[in-house]
Order: C-alpha cells, then sequence, then structure tokens
C-alpha cells in the first residue's frame, strides 16, 4: 500500500514532466515539418551551409530580430521591411545600385504638383490569384494614408486621394505638392496589399494567410523563430531561384556567428568587429560589408544656458573627437567619416563633406580656454546614448574630457532612449544612429525645423528653416539641391550636429552563397545567388 | 480534498484581479508605447493622432475598465508590436517554453534523485565529495556561459547538435541541458540533505533493526519523506521556468513565452504583457495546488480544510 503511494507521488510528476515534453516535440515536429536545414547540416557536422536540402534549394538567412507583422504597412524596423520586400511589391522599386526602377508600375509622370500618374504591369497576380490592378493601388495607398494607426502612416499623410483611371491606370493626388513621392512609393508603408482578398475576408485572415505579389509566397511563421517562404511559381518577373527562403531570428550574436560556421544558416546580419577575423578565418564562410544609410551623430543643445550654445564650445568638441580613430578602433575599420549625414546616393547630397573630419585635440583646448573653461573648470555636459552605441560613447566622452569637458554619461535601453527622444527631453549632448530609408535630404533635415527642434535642440537659424520648409514642396530638383546643399554647409559651420561617421553593414557569408549587401539593408532573395 | 481544490480555485479571482490592477498600472507608468512605434521623422500631431487611434489619451480609470471588461472575455487588447489580439500571441508561446521546461526539470530529476540519494547514503565518501563539489560548479555556472560553451562544444566543433532554433528533438537537448544542470544541482543538494535528515530518525532505525534490507529502508522508507521539499522546488522551477529563461531562450534562439515578455516590456507592448503575466500568474496558482495535491498523495498526514 505505502509502495503503492510512493510510485504514485515519484512517477505522477516524472511522466507529467516527460509527456509535457514529448506532446511539446511532436506538435512541433508536425508544425516544422520539412524545416530542417540547419539540423540537417549540423547533424551531419556538413559545412555546405548551402541552399541544398534533398532537391531543395534553400536561402538560409539569420536576422537579430524578427518581423513584426505581415502587415507591412505596420513594421517600422528595417529587419522587417528587409524580408517582407520578398513577398510584397511596391510600385517603383531600387534596384541594387539604389537607382529607382519600374516595377509594379511601368511608368509615371507628374502632370502637375500634386498629382502623379501611373501605368501599371497587366500581367501580376497576387499569390491566391487576384489580379493585381488599379483598385489594390487605391485600396493600398488610401489605406496607409488614413489609419492613423499604422506605423507607417505618418509618412504617407500627405496623399489625399488615389483616382482609378482603369484598371493599369491610376492617379496620385497629394494634400501638398510632395517632391518625394516617388521615394515613398518604393518603400515599406507602400507594399501592395490584396483590396479584394481583404475587403472579403478581414485584416486578420489576411494575416493568418497574407498574400503578396512577390516572388515568394507565405510559407510559414513561427514568431522570434523563424519566417519561411515558398517559391511563387507564378511571378510576373520569372520563375524565382530559391525554393525556400528562411529568414531566422536569432538574437544573439554568437549563436549568430555559430550558426553560420556550422552551415546552419548561409547569412548573418550585424556581426560585430570582434568577430570579424573569426568569420574570414574559418573555411567555408567570409565577411561581406557596404555602407549603410545610417550616420552616427551627437546631436547639441543650443538651449540658453547649455554650455553647448556657445559656438567655440561647439567646434570645440567637433575638433576634439577623433572619428578615424573610432571607426579604426571600436568600428573595425567599418565606417566612412564624414561632416554631413546625407551621404552619397541620398537626394541634396554635398559630396564636398563627404570623407571629411576635423580633429585636432590642441585647437580644441585653446577654443575651450577662449570660452572659459579649463582643466580645473570644465564643461559640464550631459551625454546620453543607447545601449548599442555603448562603446563609442565612452570614447567620445573619455576624448571630451582630454578637451576641458566634464562628461556625464547616460547609457539607456532602447525604449528609454526612444521616450527620451519622442518627450525632447535630453540633456546637452545625445548619440543616435539615423537612417534613411527615404534617400532625401529632408529625411535627414525635418528633425531640425523650428516645430521639430524646440525643446530638442533649440537651434534657431531662419536661414535654415526658410530652405527646409520651402525644400518640403519644392519640385524644382536643381533648386531643391542647390537649398539642402546650403543648410548643410550652414549646418557644417553652426553644428547643431556633430558627424561622426557613415556606418557599415556587416554580413557573414557562407561560401556557397553570392551576396552583396545592400546599401538599404534589404536581402532580395532574387539578388541572391547560389555560387555552386 | 475536492472542497479544498475548489476553495483555492475560487480564491484566485481576487488574486488576479489584484495581479490585473498592479500589472495595469505598472505597464502605464514605465513608459509610452507610441514613440517606438512612430517613425523617428514623425512630427507631434502624428502622436497625437497615434496616441488617440491606440485610445491611450483616455484617463487612466477608463482605460482600466475597458481592460476589465475586455479581459473578463478573453480579450486583453491588441498588441502595438505585432498588431494581433495579445493573448493567442502569448498563448502560442506555451508550448515551446512547456516543452523546454519539461524537459529540463526531466533531465534535473533523472541527474538528481540517484546522486543525491549516492551523495547521502555514502556521506563523507570521496563520492559524496565529488557530487557535492561537482554540484556546487553546476549551480555556479552562469546560464548564458554554459550555453554559449555547450554550443562551441557540441554544435561548432563537434556537430552532434543543431546551434539553435525550435526543432525536432534533437533541438531540445542542448539548451534542456543548459538549463537541466543548474536544477540538478540545487536538487541533488537538497535531496541530499533531506536524505541525511531522514536517515538519522527513529523510525529509520527501527526499520533497519528489522532487519530490512538498505534498499527497502532507503528506496521506500527515506525517500519518501525525503521527496517533500523535492516536489516544493520542483513545482516552483516549473512554473517559474515558464517565463523566465529568457537568458536560454536568448542564448538558443528559442521561441518561449520569457522571451516574448521581456521584449514586449522593452518595446512597452501593454496588451501582451498583460496577457502574458495573466497567464503565468494562473500557470503559478494551478502549480501551486498542484504541488498540495501531491503533497497529499506523498504524505497523507498532510490534511487540508
Amino acid at each position: 500500500m505505502k509502495h503503492n503511494r510512493l510510485v504514485k507521488g515519484s512517477v505522477l510528476l516524472l511522466a507529467l514532466l516527460l509527456v509535457l515534453a514529448g506532446c511539446g516535440n511532436a506538435a512541433n515536429d508536425t508544425n516544422n515539418e520539412g524545416n530542417t536545414n540547419s539540423n540537417a547540416n549540423a547533424n551531419a557536422g556538413q559545412n555546405d551551409g548551402a541552399a541544398q536540402e534533398g532537391q531543395e534549394r534553400v536561402l538560409t538567412i539569420a536576422n537579430p530580430a524578427d518581423i513584426q507583422s505581415f502587415d507591412f504597412h505596420n513594421n517600422n524596423t528595417t529587419v522587417s521591411e528587409s524580408v517582407l520586400v520578398n513577398m510584397y511589391d511596391y510600385l517603383i522599386q531600387r534596384g541594387a545600385d539604389m537607382e529607382l526602377e519600374p516595377n509594379l508600375a511601368t511608368s509615371w509622370e507628374r502632370v502637375d504638383d500634386t498629382t502623379w500618374a501611373f501605368e501599371l504591369r497587366d500581367d501580376v497576380t497576387f499569390h491566391n490569384g487576384d489580379p493585381f490592378t488599379a483598385a489594390d493601388v487605391k485600396y493600398t495607398l488610401e489605406r496607409i494614408a488614413t489609419d492613423e494607426a499604422l506605423k507607417q502612416h505618418s509618412l504617407y499623410n500627405n496623399i489625399e486621394e488615389v483616382t482609378i483611371i482603369d484598371d493599369t491606370h491610376v492617379e496620385i493626388h497629394t494634400i501638398n505638392p510632395d517632391p518625394i513621392l516617388l521615394n515613398r512609393l518604393s518603400r515599406m508603408g507602400a507594399g501592395m496589399l490584396p483590396s479584394k482578398y481583404i475587403e472579403e475576408n478581414g485584416i486578420d485572415a489576411f494575416l493568418a494567410a497574407p498574400v503578396g505579389t512577390g516572388p515568394y509566397k507565405y510559407g510559414s511563421w513561427a514568431k522570434d523563430d523563424r519566417v519561411e517562404l515558398v517559391k511563387n511559381d507564378d511571378y510576373f518577373g520569372g520563375e524565382p531561384q530559391w525554393d525556400k527562403v528562411v529568414f531566422r531570428a536569432i538574437p544573439e550574436t554568437s549563436t549568430r556567428v555559430s550558426e553560420l560556421l556550422t552551415g546552419g544558416v548561409d547569412i548573418i546580419a550585424n556581426v560585430p568587429s570582434t568577430d570579424i577575423p573569426r568569420i574570414d578565418l574559418s573555411e567555408g564562410t567570409s565577411i561581406v560589408s557596404s555602407p549603410i544609410q545610417r550616420v552616427l551623430q551627437v546631436i547639441l543643445r543650443h538651449t540658453e544656458g547649455s554650455p553647448t550654445a556657445d559656438p567655440k564650445v561647439r567646434e570645440a568638441l567637433d575638433l576634439a573627437i577623433d572619428k578615424q580613430g573610432i571607426v579604426d578602433s571600436i568600428a573595425g575599420g567599418a565606417g566612412t567619416v564624414t561632416r554631413t549625414s546625407v551621404t552619397p546616393g541620398n537626394f541634396g547630397a554635398d559630396p564636398s563633406l563627404y570623407e571629411q573630419t576635423l580633429y585636432d585635440a590642441d585647437r580644441a583646448k585653446q577654443l575651450m580656454e577662449e570660452a572659459g573653461y579649463s582643466a580645473d573648470n570644465p564643461a559640464v555636459v550631459s551625454l546620453s546614448a543607447q545601449s548599442q552605441y555603448k562603446e563609442y560613447a565612452e570614447v567620445v566622452a573619455a576624448m571630451l574630457t582630454d578637451a576641458y569637458f566634464e562628461v556625464n554619461l547616460e547609457i539607456l535601453e532602447s525604449s528609454a532612449f526612444s521616450e527620451k527622444l519622442s518627450s525632447r527631453t535630453f540633456g546637452d549632448l545625445f548619440m543616435i544612429g539615423i537612417g534613411n530609408s527615404l534617400f532625401d535630404a529632408s529625411n535627414n533635415y525635418n528633425r531640425f525645423t523650428v516645430e521639430r527642434n524646440t525643446g530638442e535642440t533649440d537651434y534657431d537659424n531662419s536661414r535654415v528653416e526658410e530652405l527646409l520648409q520651402d525644400a518640403l514642396q519644392n519640385m524644382d530638383e536643381a533648386s531643391r539641391t542647390e537649398q539642402y546643399q546650403e543648410v548643410q554647409q550652414i549646418f557644417a559651420e553652426e553644428r547643431p550636429a556633430v558627424y561622426l561617421f557613415q556606418m557599415e553593414g556587416i554580413y557573414g557569408k557562407r561560401d556557397a552563397v553570392n551576396f552583396d549587401p545592400r546599401i538599404d539593408e534589404m536581402f532580395y532573395a532574387e539578388e541572391i545567388t547560389s555560387a555552386e | 480534498m475536492a472542497r479544498y481544490i475548489v476553495k483555492s480555485l475560487l480564491q484566485m479571482i481576487p488574486v488576479l484581479l489584484l495581479i490585473s490592477l498592479i500589472v495595469f498600472i505598472l505597464v502605464r507608468v514605465t513608459g509610452d508605447p507610441v514613440a517606438l512605434m512612430l517613425p523617428e521623422s514623425a512630427s507631434e500631431a502624428d502622436r497625437v493622432a497615434l496616441t488617440a487611434a491606440l485610445g491611450l489619451d483616455k484617463p487612466l480609470l477608463v482605460q482600466y475598465g475597458i481592460f476589465l471588461a475586455d479581459a473578463l472575455q478573453g480579450d486583453f487588447g491588441t498588441s502595438f508590436h505585432y498588431g494581433q489580439s495579445s493573448l493567442p500571441l502569448v498563448l502560442e508561446r506555451l508550448p515551446a517554453s512547456f516543452e523546454l521546461a519539461a524537459a529540463a526539470m526531466a533531465l534535473a530529476v533523472l541527474l538528481a534523485v540517484p546522486l543525491g540519494i549516492l551523495s547521502a547514503v555514502k556521506r563523507n565518501t570521496v563520492l559524496d565529495l565529488l557530487i557535492s563539489g561537482v554540484s556546487v560548479i553546476g549551480k555556479a555556472m552562469p546560464n548564458f556561459w554554459m550555453g554559449i560553451m555547450l554550443i562551441l562544444l557540441f554544435s561548432v566543433y563537434l556537430g552532434y547538435f543543431p546551434v539553435s532554433g525550435r526543432g525536432g528533438f534533437d533541438h531540445l537537448i542542448l539548451p534542456a541541458v543548459t538549463l537541466g544542470v543548474g536544477l540538478a544541482a540545487q536538487m541533488t543538494r537538497l535531496i541530499r540533505s533531506s536524505m541525511l535528515e531522514i536517515l538519522s530518525q527513529d523510525y529509520i532505525r527501527t526499520a533497519r533493526s528489522k532487519g530490512l534490507s538498505e534498499l527497502v529502508v532507503v528506496g521506500s522508507h527515506a525517500f519518501r519523506n525525503g521527496l517533500i521539499p523535492v516536489v516544493t522546488i520542483l513545482t516552483l522551477q516549473f512554473t517559474s521556468l515558464i517565463g523566465g529563461t529568457l537568458i536560454t531562450e536568448t542564448v538558443f534562439a528559442w521561441p518561449g513565452l520569457g522571451q516574448l515578455l521581456v521584449t514586449s516590456v522593452n518595446n512597452h507592448d501593454m496588451a501582451i504583457v498583460q496577457a502574458a503575466v495573466f497567464v503565468i500568474a494562473i500557470i503559478v496558482i494551478l502549480g501551486n495546488l498542484l504541488t498540495d495535491i501531491v503533497y497529499r498523495l506523498l504524505d497523507p498526514r498532510i490534511k487540508y480544510s
């Protein structure tokens, strides 16, 4: 009797645990049937990583994070876009050289300052078989323009209406003249959605079984684990080269690197500079990199009372930071110094400020002395930075300390940083890497308009304000370029921001694939080819 | 027993209400999700519009009332991050978390029970010292470090197991070992001390004097009473493993509840945090109830009123 109870008690618990583990596995095996690329390679100890899974050609890419949603309009990360561009299409697409190319739209023209006419392809179908027509363009763009809860809405709220001329012709009307409408149409918030499918089934049904027009169709999504896309045989651009494209979400850097080394994945993103030699020296793997649209910068408060309100202090701050030294040491050489955030390839770039940097520690000290500071009487400033830029902020703080600054460093988690950014409650300086998915100088400078920077930097230059406001609606490209170039020259002189360097995207890849990283950090699977 | 179970279940209601209030207030005072959702270029008007669209401009009390009414119907709101209903997002993570927790637990039990008993029976011998020493090391190794070392050894160099992700049984082994070793070490120490205390009691001496074999004395008479503290730690650890294995989940890219919860806290994704805390609270309460029931099975002298 006693024995029975003992057995019951102990066995009950163990059995429960084993059954739970077993159930989990069984269920998961069913859910992930066929999903054994990394598994098979790792078990076999093979390092071919490649595209072969039996007869299937599989490309596996590891990002540090997952997509947010299959609702293309409700994402706001580069990682999300880099995955979803394989499933959805834009009217206009950026080619590998970042030039705008026809995609779902074959041609376009500006009718007047607020009207644009587009001709659409007539041979495109969504993955569910519905034809792509002007109605889908109207639905997509009016949705993103009017639904304030969508994360991409704020970049599209200048679109007033889309008029359907016929199935392959539309006109897009904007509220105000919009010189960068084409740039907007070639990025995340403008991925074409199937109007009929969503209107008939609702957005929840669409999200459970999303369809686009791209070369790859939805396969499965295990959140925070992997997105699997499968070949769309009916793709208008011809038969896609991969049978399956898998995007893994692997947040831990060392795990991503290990997956690459074991052949579990073909490409990994965000390789830290410390892991570059390990990948480069391993057999079958290498490092590839490309400049990206992000410029690391320190934004300076001009508010009266702040030490950085004094132009001499701002100049000293600029001269005290050895940007090239930072690139060479912390970034492992992966970066380009710049005195502007509008890098080549972006509308309005001023090439005279690119690949330029100022560094003169002695002159910095001299300027600080002229401003009334010394080693015994340093300028006390705060510097806030996101935790991902911790090392950069620490080095900048150390360099500034040598030039008669006393820096109170504040390292914040990304959410806390975003909140301070949003509420404009930073102190004297904050370090930020600002990207530019619009490829236009307006994206760099809108934050410096009076409306936006009051309370943040309090930078106030009436000429800059006039130039920025006018450029927002200036439809003449030549004069608009001049406007932004003038702004850049004024910024280089007055320093509302000190630019450190243009960052690079560093990727690890297996030799089995050919991959040239893009400036916009997208993974277009059709541009990544098998080397075997 | 049935009355006790019903009573325990009814007691969940005020507990869950209190938890709902605390979580509701905490997620709202710790940050504003709107800042994280908008692009860097968004204007003040965009912020106001999005705040209103999400219902975050209403007074807190009104928001809590809406939340409670919806929660009673199983609707914990829409995730800001995923744009989907939050409860299914939480529930779909449970199998992964259960799977990992159960595997780690099973491994811990399989290691700790024989080692703990052996350590107690062979007290103060070299074997005891060895087991105790290894246990201390096992407990002292940080999960993060151990996970990375296991990956380097068994995946990168030996190629025995996949590096990360959730898939077949082989995907489960390294994360389960990472989690299970620490637990096993802790349980081994607990079983050892519990067994030592029991083995010195009078009824054990009586059993031995009756001429029973050592196997029966230890296995049947002593081990059974030694199980009570083990069951306590087992159930407590199991429930905490469900929501709290973030480090192991991150190292192995294991899509469990812990990872979802921490990502959601970082994103100020209120709906998911609320739903996840609720689900974890229910699991903890049910886990504690199960502990009580197992106590009763192990020791009939334990009564519940």
